[in-house]
């Protein structure tokens, strides 16, 4: 268990996924739209057109003395050693799908690339939450399709989300949370 | 299961040997900033970002080293107009040390290696935490892990 010198538990969440696929969207929309979560500052590693290069990072609790350290990673294929290096030490994850038909191929290989970071550990040791993004997309992938290209069974949480709107995304946040706290009960 | 006061006693320790050397941060390579010591007590920064960033800056250096097959890395050194960051490794840490431009560099590596040995060790014992956590911690644990799951609910 991760704890700072105050003796809180910390617990580190990251949301990971294709490039532009809504990641740092969602982050931003819990970090200014979430009341009952207290954050700290929004640290942002990004480049001038507000694409993140390495990381954005929140600390978040919902009271008392567990403490989530939320990141997402930068999602354009170049920064695959970047996301290695935020993987490090993940207790959950949030992988953030884009249903727009011309991401299939994105999706498929961001999360094949997450097996390979994880291996075993991935759903295992480490929960997972799916959340299925830009869903007010007219011509957005089915559910079933999505599901089908990313090879997940029923054991994953799905959420079907609209990041921009803040659609979906605090639920998938909780259920993720839960996830961890209850793996570290239980473990 | 190491005290966390054994960090802020070996922080404290570098502080002091350098005059102008302004905070010294201890972080995991996950990003959590485990120990902290400042020279003003008043020096406002946000220490969980900076933690976070100096761990990442120096995991990412190190992929860097693997990638080009260059050995491992010892230090990473960052010059700006009004300072230096500088971030070491210490087994399974980071010991990073920001300090005003002029410097004694030199000494402030020398520091760093020395330390960090000792730093490493006492690190080994605190991550070490699990198996040998007393069943009054475990409680206290998992006290902690209920409330928050409640607290979770009502967000």
């Amino acid at each position: 268990m991760r704890k700072d010198d105050r003796g809180r538990i910390h617990l580190k969440l990251v949301f990971y996924g294709p490039s532009l696929g809504g990641k740092t969207t969602a982050l931003r929309w819990l970090y200014g739209k979430v009341e009952g979560l207290q954050k700290g500052e929004f640290t942002a590693i990004e480049d001038e057109t507000n694409r993140t290069l390495f990381f954005d990072y929140v600390p978040m609790s919902a009271g008392g003395r567990v403490l989530f350290d939320v990141f997402t990673v930068a999602g354009q294929k170049r920064h695959r050693h970047q996301r290695k290096v935020v993987l490090q030490g993940t207790d959950g994850l949030l992988f953030v799908a884009d249903s727009s038909p011309d991401q299939r191929d994105e999706n498929v290989e961001s999360f094949e690339e997450l097996k390979l970071f994880l291996g075993d550990a991935l759903g295992r040791e480490i929960p997972i939450v799916v959340m299925l993004n830009k869903r007010d997309l007219p011509n957005r992938m089915s559910r079933d399709e999505m599901l089908d290209l990313l090879g997940l069974g029923g054991n994953v949480p799905i959420y079907e989300t609209i990041a921009i709107q803040g659609v979906g995304v605090k639920r998938a946040f909780q259920a993720i949370a839960r996830e961890v706290i209850l793996k570290r009960m239980y473990k | 299961m190491s005290e966390p006061k054994v960090f802020d006693k070996i922080l404290t320790d570098i502080i002091r040997q350098e005059k102008g050397i302004r905070k010294v941060i201890l972080v995991d390579k996950t990003g959590l900033t485990i120990a902290n010591v400042s020279k003003l007590s008043y020096y406002p920064v946000d220490v969980d970002s900076i933690g976070a960033i100096a761990s990442a800056v120096f995991c990412a250096s190190e992929e860097q080293g693997k990638n080009l097959q260059i050995g491992e890395l010892e230090i990473v050194t960052s010059e700006f107009s009004e300072g230096k960051i500088f971030a070491s490794a210490c087994g399974k840490g980071v010991l990073c040390v920001v300090s005003e431009a002029e410097v004694n560099i030199g000494l402030i590596r020398l520091l760093m290696k020395k330390q960090g040995v000792q730093l490493a060790e006492e690190l080994d014992k605190f991550l070490a935490v699990e198996p040998s956590t007393p069943a009054k911690d475990r409680e206290l644990d998992e006290e902690d892990l209920k409330s928050a799951l409640a607290e979770l609910e009502r967000v």
